[in-house]
Formats: C-alpha cells, sequence, structure tokens
C-alpha cells in the first residue's frame, strides 16, 4: 500500500487528536487524555514549539471507513543527557489497526530515526507498558534495550495538589 | 550553615555542572558513561536554541567546600510533551555535594523547580530514579512523589546511534 511520511501541519491537529486518543484507549487511559487540539496546536506550532509530529497519509482511494487518510503518526521531542548530550524522546508512534503490517510504522520510526542523526542525537528514548508485547517486539527488533530491566529506572512524577503545594514553599528571592 | 542562593546557571557555570554531573554519575556507578564535554554543555545550554536549563547552588567564599569550591549543586530541566495533558517539566538532573547535604538545598532547589513548573503552564514535573536509590526515592516520594513504572508499568527504552542509523537508512 502507497503511503506517506511527512511533517504535521497546524491543520493535521484534529487528526492528531483523534488517533491519540484511539492509542490512549488502546494503552486503557483514555480518561487521562485533556488535552484538545487547540492546545496541540499551540503547543506544536508557536515560534518555541514543544514537539514535533510526523504524520503518515495514504492516498484517498484507500481511506479509512470514516473517510481518513491521515492513518499514523509519530510524536517526539528533544532531550537532553547529562553524560551523551542530545537524544530525541518518541513519546507516541501509532498506526491505526486496519493499516497495520504494511511497513507504516517502520516508516514512521525510520523518519523519527533520521531526523534524530541529523540532529547530532546520541539516542532515541521511548517508554513502554510492561504488558504490552507486540510493540516490545517492535522495538526490540530495532535494537531497544530495556533500561528499566537493565539499569532499574524508574518514571517518577509530582502532578497536580503535589506540584503546587511544593511552588508555593518555594524561596523568595 | 543556611547562607547559600539559587540562581540560573550562567556560561561561566560550566566547568562546575560538569564536574557536579561527574559527581553524580560516580554516585550512580556509571562514572565512565558521562562523555560530555565543556564545549558541548556551554552550545547545547546558552546557543540559540537551548536544550536544557539549568539551577545553580552557591554559596559564600567562607562557605566554600572543601576542594574550593562555591556551586554546590545543581539541577539541570527541560520541557517535554504529554500528548494527553500537555507540557511537562523534566528533571534531568539533579545533585548537592555530599558536605552540603541536609541545609535543605535540595528541598529548595525542588521547590523553586515546582514554581518554574507551575509558572510555564506545565502540569506536572517527570524524572526518573534507579531502584536501588532508596535515599533518592525516599526524598521524593516524602513530597508527594508516585512511581509510575510500579503503578502503571512504564519502563524506559533506548536505542542507541548505530542502532538509530540501521533504522533511518532502511528503504521502504
Amino acid at each position: 500500500m502507497n503511503f506517506k511520511v511527512r511533517a504535521a501541519r497546524k491543520e493535521d491537529c484534529k487528526e492528531i487528536s483523534r488517533m491519540i486518543m484511539e492509542l490512549a484507549v488502546y494503552e486503557k487511559m483514555a480518561d487521562q487524555v485533556k488535552t484538545s487540539h487547540e492546545e496541540l496546536e499551540r503547543d506544536g506550532f508557536s515560534p518555541n514549539p514543544f514537539y514535533e509530529c510526523l504524520i503518515a497519509e495514504v492516498p484517498d482511494e484507500h481511506k479509512t471507513k470514516d473517510g481518513y487518510t491521515v492513518v499514523g503518526y509519530a510524536l517526539y521531542f528533544y532531550t537532553y543527557s547529562t553524560w551523551k548530550g542530545r537524544s530525541v524522546y518518541m513519546e507516541d508512534l501509532y498506526v491505526m489497526p486496519d493499516f497495520r503490517g504494511k511497513g507504516i510504522g517502520k516508516g514512521l520510526m525510520a523518519k523519527v530515526a533520521q531526523v534524530g542523526v541529523e540532529k547530532q542525537c546520541v539516542r532515541l528514548q521511548l517508554s513502554v507498558l510492561e504488558w504490552n508485547k507486540p510493540s516490545l517486539d517492535f522495538y526490540i527488533a530495532k535494537g531497544a534495550e530495556d533500561l528499566t530491566a537493565k539499569e532499574g529506572w524508574h518514571f517518577l512524577r509530582f502532578d497536580g495538589q503535589t506540584l503546587d503545594t511544593l511552588a508555593k514553599e518555594a524561596p523568595k528571592d | 550553615m543556611s547562607n547559600f542562593i539559587l540562581r540560573k546557571a550562567e556560561p561561566k557555570d560550566v566547568p562546575d555542572i560538569l564536574r557536579l554531573i561527574k559527581e553524580l554519575a560516580k554516585f550512580e556507578k556509571m562514572e565512565e558513561q558521562v562523555i560530555l564535554t565543556e564545549k558541548e554543555l556551554l552550545e547545547d545550554g546558552f546557543g540559540d536554541h537551548p536544550f536544557y536549563h539549568c539551577v545553580v547552588a552557591e554559596v559564600p567564599e567562607d562557605k566554600q567546600s572543601s576542594d574550593g569550591y562555591t556551586v554546590v549543586g545543581f539541577a539541570m530541566y527541560y520541557f517535554t510533551y504529554d500528548p494527553w495533558i500537555g507540557k511537562l517539566l523534566y528533571l534531568e538532573d539533579f545533585y548537592v555535594m555530599k558536605e552540603f547535604r541536609g541545609y535543605g538545598i535540595g528541598s529548595d532547589i525542588l521547590k523553586v523547580l515546582s514554581e518554574t513548573a507551575v509558572k510555564t503552564r506545565c502540569s506536572s514535573m517527570h524524572f526518573i530514579v534507579a531502584e536501588w536509590n532508596k535515599s533518592s526515592i525516599e526524598f521524593y516520594k516524602r513530597r508527594g512523589a508516585s512511581d509510575l513504572s510500579d503503578e502503571e508499568g512504564w519502563r524506559l527504552y533506548a536505542i542507541d546511534k548505530d542502532d538509530l542509523l540501521k533504522i533511518s537508512a532502511k528503504k521502504r
């Protein structure tokens, strides 16, 4: 099947928002999605974007039963390792179920890898849910190493009320 | 000793930042993995498009460390994006020299970063900790941090440069 991977444009945000929700449903966390396409537009397409996005598009004759031609996306941003320098972090990679097995996921990821190499990034990082075997297999086949298993890294977070409480206690200049 | 200040890092702080990065890596038993240089830190943090932001803790001259340093702690952070909730503040490194612990420097750094997160419209502050690092995990959990790896099953994966080159070169 013919498909094209290209940089997302502001007008793609409605499609990206739709697919973000589809991915969240797959990850069994749909109730955690709070962003709207307007926020995606503001945060990705201003002079100082907080993420970059690639989308996979199929020609009209292959569109989905709901009429969509945008069938996959990869959302990523740049991070920094104090040990190795610039890195790229692939936050989301998603292809609609009917379009899997056609190399679209590989194509999206290859483009993220290419962008990373061009920007002199030393590695690509991502996180995967431990039960998500198809995704784990996909990434391991490409050389991904489980740093949680190898080095014991855990993700921690301060959010909501906890963050506000800490912020209120900050020393004043 | 309650005399210390927290301030935004400046280019002149780069040698101290690298020194502290190496001290922290040594504590994490990964000293040989630090390949970053002062030149890269300078370019990447103080150029046109910074890849990171940094806060340093400084003590007055008369309170300098046994080796004569006045920059005794740092935190490096940057902004990331969660498609579900938007902007996040990601805490990459956070370290206070051993002889300056117990004076509230670490606590204050965390509070200043939380304030930055709230002011810049971040919903959350994220970071990673090695599971054997019990004292750090306790420090964070006492302040309300949740462990997403335990609670939700998230695992960190990395693909290195050689494999990235292979992936990006494959033709469809």
